[in-house]
């Protein structure tokens, strides 16, 4: 059975190779003919679509540190899958992802932590509870928590990129149907609750959906990359976006231009494509803040609030 | 008490010997209040005086430790609750800073009920700038709500209370940081949901004068209720002082507890912090 991810790539596949002629530089190109580059395209771009999304109610949320905080969380779950020899590494570390982003809902709900404190108590102690774990049972096992973390984009084989695909299409579907009830909670909650919306549920529902995704986007592209994809575009589109649903468009497409610029450049001058992604994603943040600044000193009348 | 119009239809919202408990100490004791449908009720009462508590228990989000709260006719946070009443809160305060909404998408969140919170894309626009109209905030609807004036943002936070099909609005300070012009308008928009539209408002304010001029009851709630009637009898600060000082000597059947609680403790703060807020 062909899976999602395979599907679309066949979709896109001759619209790419039929742009690549007209693409600059030298290695470039390739990312749009070869077979394993190509797939390396459409998975970015579906983690941006979605990324995008999330990433606009993270922010708002106050949660932009969870995608660190979760990729943190997951090497724990790695850790004991290593130990107990014949667990799988995936389901473990989403297991360990969803515990700890429920915890960590769970503790700013009840007022007894902040969101950013929650988070990195988790996520240390989860980081921590892993390297120990290891060390103490691993019996020669040498922890990679380097390579973990920062996974490599370069490699997307069919099946990740069926899961990337599948998941993120339930991920979208979920954001979708809660989108009106996600803005409500985060604008005022307790409107939202005597208005009749289940804040908490709501609430829990997307805490779960960020931790499944972030899992997932951490195997495959690294964390590094997944948090820059999460925060970067969000907080560039708040700058030029006049309302929440454009904020999430314009994330959309900033985090597209830095997945396109940033392989680009990594394949011309031949350094990590996920590093570079990160780096051009904060670069675009910069440019746009400064450009903003600059433009509100020259032009008085542009940008301006009423009154 | 008790010397209230008393319209012929079922109240919409029935307060019965409520006391609320934080930390040990009652906030407010043995409350009572009925509020009938087309009603403008406003609650004045020095700070810490539990109107806020008051209001968080009618929303359901304080559990009282005595008495019984009905809301068109079922207790708070039940089904019959909900879709009836909507809550305005400080909207200066409690809009996120770091959002960017337009009033349209503000005002259109207020048509979410528990049935169709998840039904994506359906948005009744009409609704939504009809709510927008009714605030005179047509001329805005496009702007981002953390660019309005504070007043113009309290009108949309109104409006999206309106949007729906709540037929309370409950109201915490809306008048809060508004220069005296927006003050006026918004009271007078309040006024018109009453006689117009049939709305019942409670509304929680420091502003004495301005619910003496537009409330149609007046509540003066000091851990207990001490007046509760129309605007025209609301007793000076003098009158609320010897109330009270009555009160804790003779202890009526109403204030058992008040007597041994209050004692001495109360007989100067009180009067001043109303004197500070009628000045205002």
């Amino acid at each position: 059975m062909m899976g999602l991810g395979v599907w679309l790539h066949e979709l896109v596949s001759p619209a790419m190779e039929a742009i690549a002629p007209y693409l600059p530089g030298d290695v470039f190109p390739f990312f749009f003919t070869l077979d394993m580059f190509q797939r390396v395209l459409v998975a970015s771009f579906v983690i941006t679509v979605i990324a995008g999304v999330l990433g606009s109610f993270l922010l708002i949320r106050n949660m932009a540190l969870i995608g660190d905080g979760i990729a943190h969380v997951t090497f724990g779950g790695v850790a004991v899958s290593m130990v107990l020899a014949g667990v799988p590494t995936l389901p473990m570390a989403t297991f360990f992802a969803v515990v700890a982003a429920v915890l960590i809902f769970e503790l700013q709900d009840r007022g007894l932590l902040e969101g950013d404190t929650a988070i990195a108590i988790m996520m240390t102690g989860a980081l921590a509870f892993g390297l120990v774990a290891l060390r103490i049972w691993g019996e020669g096992i040498t922890a990679n928590v380097e390579r973990f973390l920062y996974g490599n984009v370069l490699f997307v084989d069919d099946a990740s990129l069926d899961w990337i695909c599948t998941v993120g299409l339930v991920a979208l579907l979920l954001l979708g149907a809660m989108y009106k009830g996600l803005l409500a909670a985060a604008v005022d909650p307790v409107a939202a609750r005597v208005q009749g919306i289940p804040v908490r549920a709501i609430g829990l529902t997307f805490s779960i959906v960020t931790a499944v995704v972030v899992v997932l986007m951490v195997k495959i592209i690294g964390a590094l990359l997944v948090t820059a994809l999460l925060v970067s575009p969000a907080a560039t589109a708040q700058q030029v976006g006049k309302s929440f649903r454009s904020c999430v468009l314009w994330s959309q497409f900033f985090g597209l231009m830095s997945v396109l610029i940033g392989i680009y450049l990594s394949a011309e001058e031949d350094t990590g494509a996920g590093a570079m992604i990160a780096l051009v994603a904060a670069v675009i943040f910069l440019v746009v803040v400064v450009s903003k600044s600059i433009a509100v000193r020259l032009g008085p009348a542009v940008n301006q609030r009423t009154q | 008490m008790g010397d209230v119009a008393q319209s012929s239809s079922d109240p919409i919202l029935e307060v019965e010997n409520v006391t609320v408990r934080r930390n040990k100490t009652d906030v407010i004791r043995d409350v009572n209040l009925v509020i009938h449908p087309g009603e403008f009720v406003g609650v004045v009462g020095p700070n810490g005086g539990g109107k806020s508590t008051l209001m968080q228990t009618v929303l359901g989000i304080l559990r009282p430790v005595s008495g019984r709260i009905k809301l068109a006719g079922g207790p708070p946070n039940s089904r019959q609750a909900f879709g009836k009443m909507a809550w305005v809160s400080q909207a200066a305060a409690h809009i996120p800073k770091n959002i960017r909404l337009t009033v349209r998408e503000l005002v259109s969140l207020g048509l979410l009920n528990h049935n169709n919170w998840f039904i994506p894309g359906r948005s009744t626009s009409a609704q939504t700038d009809k709510a927008i109209a009714m605030v005179g905030l047509s001329h805005l609807a496009d702007r981002d709500v953390n660019n309005l004036s504070g007043g113009e943002r309290q009108r949309a936070v109104i409006a999206r209370a309106l949007a729906g099909e709540a037929e309370f609005l409950l109201l915490d300070e809306p008048m809060v940081g508004m220069d005296r012009a927006s003050r006026q308008s918004l009271l007078q928009l309040l006024d018109n949901f009453c006689h117009e539209h049939n709305k019942t408002i409670l509304m929680i304010s420091h502003d004495v004068a301005a619910m003496r001029q537009t409330a149609h009851r007046m509540v003066y709630l000091e851990e207990q209720i001490w007046f509760d009637g129309p605007p025209p009898s609301f007793p000076s600060v003098e009158e609320i002082a010897s109330l009270r000082g009555i009160q804790d000597v003779h202890g009526g059947h109403h204030y058992d507890h008040a007597a041994e609680h209050c004692g001495g403790a109360d007989h100067a703060t009180p009067p001043q912090v109303v004197v500070q807020k009628e000045a205002e």
